[in-house]
């Protein structure tokens, strides 16, 4: 029954998802934070004085806003009173920004939290090697002209080297002076050493899922998304961004879902992570992408207090571990729990919203869930948890049309699920997501009337 | 009694610390009283043993305001200003004279009086305080400094910095001042009195000598500018920027250039004095000074205002406001909004509306951080606080709702009727209308006591004026906070009544149809405008500001006035003609003049008197006709709009609004301060003449006539109810 301490969800708001090094590529992630809380605050009529807390989700700490949830914080006109904590869980970082503030609200230290995640991964930083930076720190230490013109010729030094590397090997081939790529070191897992995309390669081999069922998987994202954005389900949640530093231009909608994308053009392309025997493509993987989205969180009793009708509370949640190198499945390990937490089981679930890193990984997820034998094994469980019927999966189509920015889709999930669940007059909805380094993030909602 | 507790000797071993707390003021200013207490603390310390004085403000956020512009203003005869002026030089030069070492520990304003009097002491310490302000800004006022500042100061920080204070009557932080020297050291604001005391102590234990700061310069380039070889350069230059600057009608500037040049160098510090006052009182005596002057008080008066009668009404507080449109206007609404720190919620009916209303405010922040006024990180804060929406979302949380959509009573009735349904019901809504009733649009609001009119003059960044209008039901609540709110977005509010073309541009549309008249008679674009600006001292003719206003614009409201106004507004045959042809002024690149794509004037379109059915101008009219047919009309309008359909309230809200709305020009004091200088009977005589050869649009209105029969001035006249109010009136009294 209705407590005082339950949490509920009042609001959500997303910007459009835009893959990377597009339309976003100049605004930074704060900003894109920005946007999201204050379309939030002022769609939910918010008294900002309200705000106990701001906690928001961000994987690539951009080294000039390292606390961003308190830039976006006062930026979006919370005042300064108010504290604001970045958090961070890889892929499910704005999933554990909502978690946080569910606990924060139950534990009754808060009672109302705005939580969200921003990520822009076209901002991510190309890191420098080690003797170039050993060169370029020796050069600012300088302080006479003989050391000055000695820094520069080591720089200059290294800088050749560094030249001489990039031309001779591959680009992504490690070697002592070429800078490294923080969004790949950020994909590759730093336990077992495998990417993101191998981890997937290898759930497809395990659960023998087909290349074409992977890619029918991916088509049917981009239908789904295309169809939401046609019919304005998906523009419901969205705040437009407006481009700065000159305003000229905005975005609306999101830049991913592809209305043209055919079977044939998927089969086409070549596997991207293991080109001899794999079956994970650009087109069934999702794109590297921009965005940002926020909630906004209340106890049951301060949303009655100031008079809000919520949309959704949080029934409960479960985070779950498993081998890095098999992080895909994650939803399959997080997902009893969550139930168990909230008192139901898979079949009381009306609508879910499963994160989309691969084809092959929620493939995997769907199968593991309806399985005896893993329930078994790797649950400790006696039988399956149980069968998620497609049509209630990934309404408004999933990452792999929609993009993953990362430390953002944990809300986004949220966001569209909870909207999603009022507009079909679903009881209850699952969103769930596997996270890199190996966890799995679910978290159980009920529709509030 | 409270004179002394106003400047006080507190002993700190050998040190006096002189503290300035000016009695029952919240200010410290040189009043003569106060300047007569400075004279005993000075004789007291000449007698006593103390070795150090260190002068120091009680007052937060001022140091010395500078000197009383009250007394100034009461001043009319050269022996008084004198009297005045000689009094103040003993004073200070008996400070400078001082046996002690005296040294200024500066927090605050310290302006004019001020600035001359830490000049006078050997040592000047300033605080890091933003608040911290050191500058003259006498010519402001339409005069120069006179307590010796033109004299000490070139002495001290050398000519081309001491130019670029004075003849701008510019202002300088602590950390400035002590780059440009005026200071000895800029300390943090919270150790400024024992670092001055410490200060003391070290001058104490090196003797406790006496120093007189002279300018030094360093380089090659300063040592030629302070050279004999150098120095008429810069002053010619400095003359060249004055001229420049003012257009000559502004003598105040070149008084004090005169000054500095006649003294600098000079060792005789009485004869330099001497020189100083003697120009002093040329300027002081000047009409140009009373008036601007008066202009000062009217600004100061405006801050203390409320924009309501009952002292009790508070103006609601304002957090966030909603700006329906985000055209030009609404984008130049937010962005004068979020850049003083309030939320701003744009509405329009679609994205690429409100990216418009965007891409304003960002143009402008963007100007600002190209001239360093913001950082970037201001830039982003300020561009933060806007947002945007095509639906009502966030509008429950407004404090105000200011509707800046196309002009179209209809369109703008239906708009209030729906947004009013999304607001809460405290909401004040605000009308930016130009040109149409804001009586019949509350119609359109179920609570019209919370309707009001908020003109804004385009462009809103740029434009200090903004009319206040209270329709029949406007309460004093809504007007006070829409008075309030205009003061915090940086703009000076006048309260008007309800009525066609409400106060600015009610006189400024005959003023317009005159110029076409002129055109009409003969004269050449080009000509009438340049007399306008270059004689008068409008900051642009009529047929600029028409291309400004845009011509379509103009002939819309032409015939919304003679509709509601009658044949007091005669329309011009032009107007057809204009109308016919496809100028629309700046914004489409051809008006009276042609324009290129960035907006640059070029020059008149010559082909724009034969498409209006005119030959090639002859001008045979005299520079006189053409500037008094043009502003005596206004004056006409005004002296409608203010005694008999008392727009507005006094002569001082007329002559505020134009100065702020239209640029007449400040030296003249405002529009109807010109028309009682000129007399009011000549101005009606000679609208008489005109009328007689011009037509009837030109005859004196009733009121004005009035007024001309015994030539009775407008700021004598009581408007009120017989109650004479308002600093002018009280000046002109018994004149």
């Amino acid at each position: 029954m209705a407590q005082d301490r339950d949490v509920v969800l009042v609001e959500g708001v997303r910007t459009p998802f835009v893959k990377s090094d597009t339309k976003f590529k100049d605004v930074h992630p704060a900003e894109l934070g920005r946007v999201a809380v204050h379309e939030l605050i002022e769609r939910s009529n918010l008294d900002v004085n309200m705000v106990d807390e701001v906690i928001i989700g961000n994987t690539g700490n951009p080294p000039d806003a390292v606390n961003i949830a308190r830039v976006v914080a006062l930026r979006a006109g919370v005042p300064l009173n108010v504290p604001a904590v970045s958090v961070h869980r890889n892929c499910a970082s704005a999933l554990e920004s909502i978690t946080t503030g569910f606990e924060r609200i139950r534990a009754g230290t808060c009672d109302t939290v705005i939580a969200g995640g921003t990520e822009n991964m076209s901002q991510l930083p190309l890191i420098m090697s080690k003797p170039f930076v050993q060169a370029f720190q020796r050069l600012m230490g300088a302080r006479s002209t003989g050391q000055q013109l000695s820094g520069l010729f080591n720089l200059i030094k290294t800088d050749l080297r560094q030249v001489m590397e990039l031309v001779t090997t591959s680009p992504l081939v490690a070697s002592p002076h070429k800078p490294r790529v923080s969004v790949v070191e950020g994909l590759t897992d730093p336990f077992v050493g495998i990417n993101m995309g191998q981890t997937a390669e290898l759930l497809a081999k395990e659960w023998n899922i087909s290349r074409e069922e992977q890619d029918k998987f991916a088509l049917a994202s981009h239908q789904k998304a295309v169809a939401a954005q046609k019919s304005g389900r998906l523009g419901e949640e969205i705040a437009s961004v407006f481009l700065p530093p000159s305003f000229k231009e905005f975005v609306v909608e999101d830049i991913g879902p592809r209305a043209e994308q055919t079977i044939e053009q998927l089969a086409k392309l070549k596997p991207f992570f293991d080109r001899k025997y794999g079956t994970i493509t650009v087109g069934n993987a999702c794109p590297l992408t921009d965005g940002a989205g926020a909630v906004l969180l209340m106890s049951r009793a301060k949303a009655r207090e100031l008079g809000y009708k919520p949309i959704a509370s949080i029934r409960g949640y479960a985070f779950a571990g498993l081998e890095p190198e098999r992080m895909g499945l994650g939803p399959a390990y997080a997902t009893p729990v969550a139930l168990k937490r909230a008192g139901l089981t898979l079949k009381d679930i009306g609508l879910v919203e499963l994160n989309e890193a691969f084809a092959a990984q929620v493939i995997a997820c769907m199968k593991a869930l309806d399985s005896d034998q893993f329930a078994k094994d790797k649950l400790g469980l006696d039988k399956k948890v149980g069968t998620i019927d497609p049509a209630t999966l990934n309404v408004n189509g999933g990452a792999i049309a929609l993009g993953h920015p990362v430390g953002a889709t944990g809300t986004r999930l949220v966001v569209t699920l909870m909207k999603e669940m009022k507009k079909r007059n679903v009881q209850f909805g699952l969103a769930t997501l596997c996270i890199g380094g190996g966890q799995g993030g679910s978290v159980i909602l009920e529709r509030e009337n | 009694m409270s004179i002394q507790e106003s400047l006080r000797i507190v002993p700190k071993g050998d040190i006096a610390l002189l503290e300035w707390d000016l009695f029952g003021e919240k200010v410290n200013k040189l009043s003569t009283p106060v300047m007569f207490r400075l004279r005993e603390v000075v004789e007291e310390l000449k007698k006593s043993s103390f070795k150090a004085v260190v002068m120091v403000s009680r007052k937060s956020k001022i140091f010395i305001a500078g000197a009383d512009i009250e007394e100034i203003k009461r001043i009319n005869t050269k022996e008084e200003f004198n009297k005045v002026l000689t009094q103040a030089h003993e004073i200070f030069n008996a400070l400078e004279d001082l046996p002690l070492v005296t040294i200024a520990a500066i927090n605050g304003a310290c302006l004019g009086g001020g600035c001359e009097m830490v000049l006078a002491c050997d040592y000047r310490i300033a605080s890091d305080s933003p608040d911290t302000k050191i500058g003259l800004p006498e010519v402001k006022l339409g005069i120069l400094p006179g307590f010796g500042g033109c004299v000490r100061l070139p002495r001290t920080v050398g000519l081309p910095a001491s130019l670029d204070i004075i003849l701008a009557g510019k202002a300088v932080d602590g950390r400035k001042a002590e780059k440009i020297g005026l200071v000895d050291a800029c300390v943090p604001a919270q150790q400024l009195e024992e670092r001055a005391l410490a200060w003391a102590r070290e001058k104490i234990a090196a003797g406790a000598k006496k120093r007189r700061k002279t300018y030094r310069p360093v380089g090659a380039m300063n040592k030629f500018m302070d050279s004999f070889l150098g120095r008429p350069v810069v002053f010619s230059q400095a003359k060249k920027g004055v001229l420049k600057e003012t257009k000559g009608f502004y003598p105040a500037p070149l008084k004090a250039l005169e000054v500095v040049s006649r003294t600098y160098g000079m060792s005789q510090r009485e004869r330099a004095l001497a020189i100083e006052a003697e120009c002093f009182i040329e300027v002081a005596t000047t009409a140009v000074s009373k008036n601007l002057i008066d202009l000062f008080y009217m600004m100061e008066a405006v801050k203390k205002q409320t924009g309501v009668e009952g002292k009790d009404v508070k103006p609601l507080p304002v957090q966030s406001i909603a700006v329906l449109g985000a055209g030009t206007m609404g984008g130049g609404i937010a962005q004068v909004a979020a850049d003083k720190g309030i939320l701003v919620r744009m509405k329009d009916i679609s994205n690429e509306q409100l990216a418009v209303g965007f891409r304003h405010a960002s143009e402008i922040f963007g100007k600002y951080l190209k001239r360093k006024r913001i950082t970037k990180y201001d830039f982003d804060a300020k561009m933060s606080r806007i947002s945007g929406t095509l639906d009502y979302s966030g509008f429950q949380q407004m404090d105000v709702v200011i509707e800046a959509i196309i002009e179209d009573m209809n369109l703008k009735k239906k708009v209030i009727a729906e947004t009013v349904k999304h607001l809460n019901p405290e909401c004040i809504f605000a009308t930016n209308t130009s040109s149409l009733s804001v009586t019949e649009m509350a119609e359109a609001h179920p609570h019209p006591e919370n309707f009001v009119g908020m003109h804004f003059f385009n462009p809103v960044d740029k434009m200090p004026l903004v009319e206040v209008i209270r329709g029949p039901k406007t309460s004093d609540v809504a007007t006070a906070t829409i008075f309030e709110l205009s003061k915090r977005m940086g703009k000076t509010p006048v309260v008007v009544q309800d009525g066609p073309g409400f106060l600015v541009n009610r006189l400024l549309m005959p003023y317009m149809i005159e110029a076409m008249f002129l055109m009409q008679d003969g004269m050449a674009i080009d000509v009438v405008d340049r007399w306008y600006t270059h004689k008068f001292g409008m900051p642009m003719g009529p047929f600029r500001l028409m291309d400004e206003v845009g011509l379509d614009v103009c002939i819309k409201v032409v015939k919304i006035f003679h509709k509601s106004l009658g044949d007091r507004i005669e329309v011009p045959k032009l107007i057809t003609a204009l109308n016919e042809s496809s100028r629309k002024g700046k914004k489409n690149g051809r008006g009276f003049y042609l324009y290129d794509a960035k907006g640059q004037q070029l020059s008149v379109d010559r082909a724009v008197y034969g498409e209006l059915g005119l030959g090639a101008p002859t001008n045979p009219l005299t520079e006189k006709e053409c500037l008094e047919r043009g502003v005596f009309t206004m004056i006409n309008e005004a002296s409608l709009a203010l005694i008999e359909d008392r727009i507005v309230q006094t002569p001082q809200d007329v002559d505020l609004a134009m100065i702020m709305g239209t640029g007449f020009p400040p030296f003249r004091g405002g529009l109807l301060k010109y028309a009682d200088a000129l007399g009011t009977q000549y101005v009606a005589q000679e609208l008489e003449l005109y009328a007689s050869k011009c037509g009837s649009r030109l005859r004196p209105a009733q009121p004005l006539a009035n007024l001309a029969k015994t030539n009775r001035k407008f700021y004598a006249t009581s408007h009120k109810g017989g109650v004479e109010n308002g600093v002018g009136a009280q000046a002109e009294r018994g004149v």
